[in-house]
């Protein structure tokens, strides 16, 4: 049996695990509602540029904002995004498996974005052709560092992961071209009307226009999987948070019930020792 | 009695956005910004136009006043007597 010293100083220490673990669970709950705010707000301005684009786009094709006369590399470009630290659950990990099934070295690259992610591509030997942190700030996010290594690949994979509700996080693979045709293909279903030369006047061409239209959707897809990712990791580490939180509950209730325990029997001991004491003394007497 | 409300038919719709601000949304009697041509202003009933801006000061006349915002470059899309600047792409 622990002495009752020892239980109340393992409490205490319990005590402190318990407002550590419902603070993180409060900063996880904060930073999620803050980002959820900052997808909602952005949604409108990008579904109205989308529609632009959309009605703008001179062919059916994608050209990543480089123009024709740009040869890229014959190679595939594999974006992953994770957490820049830990506390993000095991979703990382999900994801860096999942994306190194697809992986051949001779016909993908790697850039990793989050140092959490870069740490278990180094423990798993795999080289990667850059590093980006993941941004601190949920606004003005600058993914143009990015843009500039997507247009030197033919084409381009975004490994990220996604949120589904507070308690479901998925992972998820887009190809950066399709999920920019598609969205447009979308926006167009929805507002069926062409921009067309003799109706509007471009400045300075309606090709400028339109190659600039195409690097800011790029920007505007990657500026959306890294707030998924975000919001995603958010909710991974709130429910990470609110297990540990849950434990250190549990275990606080288990101490408490064993130094109820080691204080009776202390008493009891007491009461014993005191008994049997009566009772030798009262046989002498006797 | 005096009013500082524009009449539409004598205004242009001016919003100035970017993805996590609206800087201006109000009727306006002219915006004038900078494109690779050099200044420009729009006036109510402008031609269907889309530009990229430069970085320069949006300057818009409304009956609140005048209003100077400085950008770092943008796309200006005018349909429909309505002017919309998107701002940071």
């Amino acid at each position: 049996m622990k002495r009752l010293s020892e239980v109340v100083s393992e409490q205490q220490a319990m005590q402190s695990v318990v407002g550590l673990t419902d603070i993180f669970e409060g900063l996880a709950s904060m930073r999620l509602a803050q980002v959820k705010d900052q997808v909602l707000s952005s949604q409108h301005f990008f579904n109205e540029l989308w529609d632009i684009y959309s009605q703008v786009r001179t062919s059916n094709q994608f050209h990543y904002g480089r123009g024709l006369d740009k040869s890229p590399l014959e190679k595939e470009l594999y974006i992953a995004i994770t957490a820049e630290g830990g506390f993000s659950g095991d979703i990382d990990q999900k994801l860096i498996s999942w994306m190194l099934k697809f992986y051949d070295k001779s016909k993908q690259d790697i850039i990793i974005i989050g140092h959490h992610g870069a740490l278990q591509l180094t423990q798993a030997g795999v080289e990667f052709k850059r590093y980006f942190r993941l941004p601190a700030h949920d606004n003005n996010i600058n993914v143009e560092p990015l843009i500039a290594q997507v247009k030197l690949y033919s084409s381009t994979s975004v490994f990220y992961q996604t949120y589904i509700t507070l308690m479901v996080q998925d992972i998820k693979r887009i190809e950066l071209k399709r999920a920019i045709e598609d969205a447009s293909k979308q926006a167009l279903a929805s507002n069926n009307t062409r921009i067309k030369g003799q109706d509007y006047i471009f400045e300075p061409s309606p090709e400028i226009v339109a190659g600039h239209l195409e690097n800011t959707m790029m920007q505007i897809t990657l500026t959306q999987t890294i707030l998924d990712s975000k919001l995603a990791q958010y909710a991974s580490r709130f429910r990470s948070m609110r297990r540990a939180s849950d434990k250190a509950n549990d275990m606080m209730h288990e101490l408490t019930r064993e130094y109820s325990r080691t204080k009776r029997f202390y008493a009891d001991e007491r009461l014993k020792e005191v008994i049997n004491g009566l009772v030798k003394h009262e046989a002498r007497q006797a | 009695m005096a009013t500082t409300t524009a009449k539409t038919d004598q205004t242009i719709r001016v919003k100035v956005a970017s993805p996590y601000q609206v800087y201006f949304d109000e009727q306006a009697y002219s915006i004038s910004g900078v494109n690779a041509t050099g200044p420009f202003d729009v006036l109510p009933g402008h031609h269907n136009f889309i530009t990229l801006l430069e970085p320069c000061e949006l300057f818009i006349r409304s009956g609140a006043g005048e209003r100077k915002i400085r950008i770092n470059g943008g796309l200006m899309h005018i349909k429909a007597n309505m002017a919309n600047v998107f701002l940071d792409v």
